[in-house]
């Protein structure tokens, strides 16, 4: 089955979980925002199900495009991140032309620390550490 | 005392530099609003943006921790004990931020939280990294538990992590932690 009769994921932002916006026909996939949901694992289960199945339904050589905007992860988005960028991972491993953005604020070395310890784990992918220009105050 | 000593109260606050606090039982929704009071506080009083954060994390790591201890025991009134117990301070001590937590804790749990918060304060910030990418590797609890937070304290923290337990009964002890940015 093809990618482009997949239904795109949207969740919209609360205080303390992202915006989702997983598009399955251009195979751009995009969370931005803070991340510290009441528990992570049930926030994200949706999440990990749809990329499960647009994963499985990849074309071989496929380029995929993963755009992360976070401004804050806690601990267990953390591990939820890292759990979401190895199954990625696998499908760059398994052939697929997998960019990762981490897009960062200068001004938020944590946020750049924490690119940095996801790129580490990462090899198959394309990993950029992206700084995004400031804002006009 | 027949009526709150609200002045008194507010002189001690004051007197232990403390810029926030609450005590009570921490629902998700109250961890949202006072993470939001917590950075617009930090932000007017125009500290660094990154120490900013590692307060606001450190925060979230707290209340989170003592939000998932409570779930994880037995509902009925010992839960509701334990869940009015918790308590968050952030205060500032000689232009450092200090965020600290308490909550009453099951002996039977000390053990095992002293053995981990000792192992934190032995490692260096290499160390503390290497132990967080092990543990980033393991699943999540079914609450939602990474087992993260303590690490992550450590490695946002400018010293040690401290400690102290203080007697309260036969089943309970209470646990602060106190975390200097």
């Amino acid at each position: 089955m093809d990618n482009a009769l997949m239904d795109s994921l949207v969740i919209e932002a609360s205080r303390s979980s992202p915006t989702i916006r997983f598009n399955a026909e251009t195979r751009c996939l995009s969370v931005s925002g803070e991340s510290y949901p009441e528990n992570a694992a049930a926030f994200y289960a949706p999440v990990f199900a749809w990329l499960k199945t647009f994963l499985a339904r990849l074309e071989p050589g496929a380029a995929v495009q993963v755009d992360l905007e976070v401004l804050y992860l806690n601990s267990s988005s953390t591990k939820v991140m890292l759990n979401f960028l190895d199954l990625i991972e696998q499908a760059a491993q398994d052939g697929a032309q997998v960019t990762v953005n981490w897009r960062y604020d200068p001004d938020n070395e944590t946020i750049l620390e924490c690119g940095q310890d996801f790129s580490e784990e990462l090899q198959a992918l394309t990993f950029n550490l992206v700084e995004q220009s400031r804002e006009p105050q | 005392m027949s009526t709150l000593d609200l002045a008194g109260l507010q002189d001690e606050l004051r007197r232990q530099d403390v810029l926030i606090s609450f005590s009570g039982p921490f629902s998700h929704g109250i961890i949202e609003e006072l993470g939001k009071a917590v950075r617009h506080y930090l932000e007017s009083a125009q500290v660094a943006r990154s120490t900013l954060m590692d307060v606001f994390a450190v925060y979230i790591e707290q209340a989170q921790n003592v939000g998932h201890y409570v779930c994880r025991q037995d509902a009925g009134s010992a839960q509701a004990r334990l869940a009015s117990s918790g308590i968050v301070v952030i205060a500032q001590e000689d232009q450092r931020c200090v965020v600290s937590s308490g909550n009453l804790l099951d002996r039977a749990d000390a053990p095992a939280l002293i053995a981990r918060l000792e192992r934190l304060r032995s490692l260096d910030k290499a160390g503390l990294k290497a132990l967080y990418k092990a543990q980033m590797r393991l699943p999540l609890t079914p609450q939602g538990g990474a087992g993260l937070g303590l690490i992550e304290m450590a490695r946002k923290a400018t010293m040690p992590l401290e400690y102290a337990f203080g007697e309260v009964d036969e089943q309970y002890v209470f646990f602060s932690l106190r975390v200097v940015i």
